[in-house]
């Protein structure tokens, strides 16, 4: 059974190398002024200013080359990204990835699954509420990132648009937060992948999947059960 | 025991094994996953590090920058103007400084004679303009945000005189399509396409904050536009060159992009 559409496991792929690209080239150009204030002024909300990110996180290696990999792979971000949502669209996967009646109620029965305070994990269709969630989120962080990094491009051309977003300078807070909800969504959604369904991996690489192997079939928490249930194997007499 | 509960147990005893198999197969699988993913991972983090990425990109990258370019001169408007929220402050002194010499460039009166500002290239009556002389033409002045390449804004109030009056006063012929402004920071220049060159707001700055520049800030002239990030708008101004292609600019030419459009 297929769980993932060619152009989903495409799109996905694609994805991660842009973002990846994207996030570490922004860094770099963040580390030129690696600060929101504009000069002469001081800015209320962001209590690292002046502390540049570790050189090891971005990529580019100077400032010029930095925003050459940016201004380019934010073609492949913007193309890749309108590719996915129109397929979903049109092929029908968003109904497995929009908020559904009961979203925050079912998301409290998976967190509490997780911190163990529920012993069966919920039932779920292709994904949990949680997952449902972050799948939901991320799209819209990823247009966030877009709008915002127009602005800041193009604040005299765009200005109405950067005017919008508060200004310049907001418009570059917005950018480096539509960053980190984007980063941290990635991350936690890597640790699920490895600590409660690494058998999801193969269904992103060549679309199979095994339901009996689904967490909620393993009753998997991260780090617990993590492996098959060989008693599901077992003839049920 | 009934025929039809050994085939029962029978059919269980295969499944098992089927299962067991698909586990063993799956587990192997598993671990090549993770094991071709994690190399995979480490080999990108190590190739991302503080690298400027493969060499074979480069064209990519530059491909990218002309497209980027084409499309960002089709979203240039003259009637695009630059105007800082109202709340902004001046930068006054926290202005930056910038420049590419070892020392603060100051134009030696007694070994190069008066400053003169030379406007040439492609048009009808060069001249050559005096402080005095630039002060004398319609004045603008302006409140504008600066745009740096490096990710801050400061706002300033600049004045001077629009290039755009300029231009009308030499006669710029039509085949001019790019303006070169070059100073005597060592060999700093860059060159622009004219429609930025002549947007309102470009403007050939004496003037920050309603006092003549001081030396940090480009005297005695510059040029000044929030249509160009910072590194675009030449300080230190000693010649506006109307010509008839591009020729590159001292960041330009080391990899920052040519247009660099706001």
């Amino acid at each position: 059974m297929t769980r993932h559409h060619p152009v989903v496991r495409i799109t996905h792929w694609v994805n991660a190398v842009a973002l990846t690209i994207m996030v570490g080239s922004g860094l770099r150009i963040f580390n030129a002024y690696p600060a929101f204030a504009r000069k002469g002024e001081s800015f209320c909300c962001y209590p690292f200013e002046h502390t540049p990110i570790p050189a090891k996180l971005t990529f580019g290696g100077w400032l010029a080359g930095a925003r050459n990999w940016h201004f380019a792979m934010m073609w492949v971000l913007v193309v890749n990204g309108f590719v996915y949502l129109s397929f979903i669209y049109l092929h029908g996967e968003w109904r497995d990835l929009v908020p559904r009646r009961g979203i925050v109620r079912d998301s409290v029965e998976m967190i509490k699954f997780y911190l163990i305070l529920r012993r069966d994990h919920p039932r779920q269709g292709k994904h949990n509420a949680l997952q449902r969630t972050a799948y939901f989120v991320m799209p819209l962080a990823g247009i966030m990132a877009v709008v915002t990094g127009l602005a800041i491009w193009k604040p005299v051309e765009l200005a109405p648009l950067t005017g919008l977003l508060g200004g310049y300078v907001w418009a570059r807070y917005w950018h480096f937060w539509a960053m980190l909800i984007l980063v941290a969504l990635t991350l936690v959604h890597v640790f699920m992948v490895f600590t409660v369904d690494p058998y999801s991996i193969p269904s992103m690489i060549t679309g199979g999947y095994r339901d009996d192997l689904s967490p909620e079939a393993r009753n998997a928490r991260p780090f617990v059960h993590l492996l098959p249930r060989h008693h599901d194997a077992a003839p049920d007499v | 025991m009934t025929p039809r509960l050994m085939s029962d147990d029978r059919r269980a005893v295969r499944r098992t094994e089927a299962l067991g198999h698909a586990a063993e197969r799956l587990g192997v699988d598993r671990r090549r996953f993770l094991l071709a993913g994690g190399g995979a991972l480490a080999a990108a983090v190590l190739a991302a590090c503080d690298s400027q990425g493969p060499r074979s990109a480069k064209s990519l990258l530059m491909l990218a920058e002309r497209k980027n370019e084409t499309l960002e001169r089709a979203l240039f408007r003259h009637g695009s103007i630059d105007v800082p929220p109202a709340g902004a402050k001046l930068a006054g002194a926290r202005f930056p400084s910038y420049f590419v010499s070892h020392s603060v460039p100051v134009w030696d009166t007694a070994a190069r004679g008066e400053w003169r500002l030379e406007v040439g290239g492609m048009v009808r009556t060069p001249i050559k303009l005096s402080l005095a002389d630039l002060a004398a033409l319609p004045r603008t002045g302006y409140r504008l945000d600066h745009y740096c390449v490096e990710g801050w804004n400061a706002v300033a109030l600049r004045t001077g005189v629009r290039l755009a009056d300029i231009a009308r006063l030499v006669g710029v012929q039509p085949g001019a399509r790019y303006v070169d402004f070059r100073s005597f920071d060592s060999d700093y220049h860059e060159s622009w396409d004219i429609e930025s060159a002549m947007h309102p707001q470009t403007l050939v700055v004496y003037a920050q904050d309603g006092h003549y520049l001081n030396a940090a800030w480009g005297a005695p002239a510059r040029i000044y536009s929030p249509v160009k990030l910072g590194y675009k708008n030449t300080k230190y101004l000693t010649k506006i060159l109307f010509l008839p292609a591009r020729t590159g600019g001292y960041w330009s030419d080391r990899g920052y992009e040519w247009y660099g459009g706001v």
